[in-house]
This record gives C-alpha cells, structure tokens and sequence, in this order.
C-alpha cells in the first residue's frame, strides 16, 4: 500500500499485487495465484476461465441456444459465443507488433553513443602507445619473426616464401 | 610467438603440443556443432507457429536427449583422459634443468654435468634493439638440445609462479618449497617465449620465458661459454 501511494505516477494498477486489481485480463499466465485466470497464449491455447464472466441478456440466451444443435447457429452468433470465451483470436494474438522497430534503434543508439565514447576516450584519456609500436619497429619485428621461422607450420612463416622473399600467393 | 592479433595456438614445438592442438580440434569442433545446433532450436522456436507447446510431453526425445549427451561427452572424455595420462610418462630424460622463480625474474640451472646457473631478466622495453618483442625478449635464454627429452624441474624462491611455454605445450607452478617435475621434448630449432603464469606482484607480467633449441653442437657450445662467463 505505501508502495502504491509512493508511485502514484505509474499507477496503482501496475504495481499493486492484490489479486483483485490485477483482475484477470492480463497476457502473462499467472502463476501463483489461487484463482484462475485467463490468458492468451499460443502455446498454452485453453484459459482457465471464460472471458467474459458476467454475461448480458443477450449472451445469456445465446448460451441457451447453444446447448441445442449448432447447425442452427448463424455464422455471427458463432463468433460471439467464441468471444464469450475468448479475448484474442490465433490471428489476432500471434500478430507482430512495430515494436522491434524501437528496440533496434535504442540498441543502434547506444551502440553509436558508446562508440563516441570509446573515441572520446582514445584521444583524452589514454596516454601514447609504447615505442614498439611504431610501424618501422613492427616491420622489423615482423622480419625477425620470419627469420627466426616463428610458426612455420601452419603460422606466419609458413605464409613466407623464403626462396623469393615475398609473401606467398 | 603469438603474431599481432592471433587467435589460435602456436605451432606446436613438441609432440604433446601436437596432441593437445589435435585434441583441441576435436573438442571444438563439437562445441561448434552443438552451437549450431543450439541456436537452430532456438530460432526455431521463437519463429514457430505451433500451439500446445508447453502442455504436450514426448518421452523419445527426453530419452535423445540424455543418451546422446553423454556419449558427446565420452568422445570428449577419452582422448582427454589419453593426454592427461600420456603428460605423465617420463622415461629417462637425458638433461635436466631447473627453473627457479624469482620476484621478478626466473634462473636456470645446468647441473648435470657442471655447475652452470644464470639470470634471466626481461630486457627492459628502452633497451631493445629495433625488432626485438615487447615484453617477451630475455637477456639469457634456456638453450637447449633439440630432439631430447628434458626434464624441468621448477621451484620458487618466494611467491609462486609458474613457468610456462605454450608452443611447448609445458607449463607448470612454481611453488615455493616444492619441486615441481615436467617433461619435454622440443621437436624443432627455434626461440620459443612464454610468460609467468600465477600472479607474483608488481611485476609478474615482467618476466618472461625464453627457450631457444639448438642442435646438441650448439647447446655444447653454448653452455661452454656459460661456464666460462660464470
């Protein structure tokens, strides 16, 4: 309950973990709880409660109707007996959303904010390089470490053509 | 050496080595099978359309999927258990050397047949000649003959360390008080570097390992000349 009143700003709602306000509507199973509740999941297809609980007149007598033989039934009463019991259809609850959209821009925009960074960093903060990695002092490295056959089996001197002082085609 | 940017092993200097990268082979490429195989389930099941997913069992696949990782593993298991066993096979070395780590150095000793004991520091990156490698060159090296089994026996003087060649596939602590025996044969002539391996203040990084293998002509020479600097 203080939590409740802490964070009027996301509302009661959603932060409130009695049963009742959670109410039954929810996508997520929930676990948990002693009361069953409905949900909409593909891989779990039979809730375990009708959707709607508090029938109408109308859907009162068309459950009446139901019990009889369902040839009778038009096509409209047929979608609203399954919308007594269902919230979303198969095709309604596996529809995508545009929401990767969001998601691959925040990560492209942290991925970019994190490169300026890691720039930002090279230059001011870091200090220089030893010596030993000046271009002149690695090509003389990579020199001795052909001449001294480092790796001639499958490493770099093996990509050494000795005989004609190049690298190998 | 390692090349700039290397991601593999080093060519291997000795015939374990050669084990160990074959052995590696094997265990990485199933790795990368049950990788692929790994994210191609779950590709699967994040783009399926199936319903019922979660309240329907199947006890074939659970039997699948037990048996069969098990048998990966005693696939893994048995050429592992084959090197581990073949690293402690010593038969009659016919030199022996001991390493002894020091903060922050190592020394060598030759005391089969004489009295020959040396330093070996890092050479100091302001004192390399151009082309020399950063951090891993030594003034002295541990010279020895190619094509003989070694046996090396390491110890410490204060804080552990460990000595360690990679392209010899040996690496083995130094413990302080304690005689630590491994052995090897380098199969090819060369410089082979490596680094202390078992943190040891402020300079562990700073002291390097240096092998170089030379024909027995060579080692004769060269520990004569030992002897007679020392």
């Amino acid at each position: 309950m203080l939590a409740s009143r802490a964070l009027r700003l996301v509302g009661r709602r959603a932060i409130s973990t009695s049963v009742c306000v959670r109410g039954g509507h929810g996508v997520a199973k929930v676990e948990g709880y002693s009361l069953p509740a409905y949900f909409d999941r593909r891989e779990n297809p039979l809730p375990q409660v009708r959707y709607v609980t508090d029938l109408s007149s109308e859907q009162v007598s068309l459950k009446e109707k139901e019990k009889g033989s369902w040839a009778t039934l038009s096509n409209e009463e047929k979608v609203a007996l399954y919308r007594i019991s269902f919230k979303q259809s198969f095709a309604e609850m596996n529809q995508g959303s545009a929401e990767w959209k969001s998601i691959a821009a925040g990560i492209f925009f942290f991925i970019g904010l994190t490169g300026l960074l890691v720039v930002w960093q090279r230059k001011y903060v870091f200090g220089d390089v030893p010596h030993t990695f000046h271009p002149e002092w690695k090509a003389k490295e990579l020199q001795r470490m052909i001449d001294m056959r480092i790796n001639p089996v499958e490493g770099i001197s093996s990509k050494w053509d000795y005989e004609n002082k190049q690298w190998k085609k | 050496m390692a090349h700039p940017s290397q991601l593999g092993f080093q060519d291997a200097a000795s015939p374990l080595m050669e084990e160990l990268l074959m052995f590696h082979d094997h265990a990485l490429l199933v790795v990368f099978l049950i990788s692929a195989f790994v994210l191609y389930i779950i590709l699967a099941m994040i783009t399926t359309n199936m319903t019922d997913k979660y309240i329907l069992d199947s006890q074939g696949v659970e039997i699948i999927w037990t048996i069969l990782p098990a048998l990966i593993l005693i696939l893994i298991a048995l050429p592992s258990l084959r090197i581990l066993y073949l690293m402690d096979e010593i038969d009659s070395p016919h030199l022996t050397v001991k390493a002894v780590g020091h903060q922050w150095y190592w020394s060598y000793e030759y005391t089969d047949y004489a009295d020959l004991a040396f330093d070996s520091y890092m050479i100091p990156p302001q004192d390399l000649t151009p082309g020399q490698f950063r951090l891993l060159e030594a003034d002295h090296r541990m010279v020895i003959p190619v094509m003989t089994p070694v046996r090396a026996l390491i110890s410490a003087e204060d804080v552990l360390h460990s000595w360690a060649v990679p392209a010899l596939g040996t690496k083995m602590d130094a413990v302080p008080g304690r005689l630590n025996q491994t052995t090897f044969v380098a199969s090819r002539p060369g410089v082979y570097y490596g680094q202390c391996s078992e943190i040891c203040g402020a300079n562990h990084s700073f002291m390097p390992i240096v092998v170089e293998v030379a024909p027995l002509e060579h080692f004769e020479a060269w520990s004569s000349l030992m002897l007679e600097d020392t």
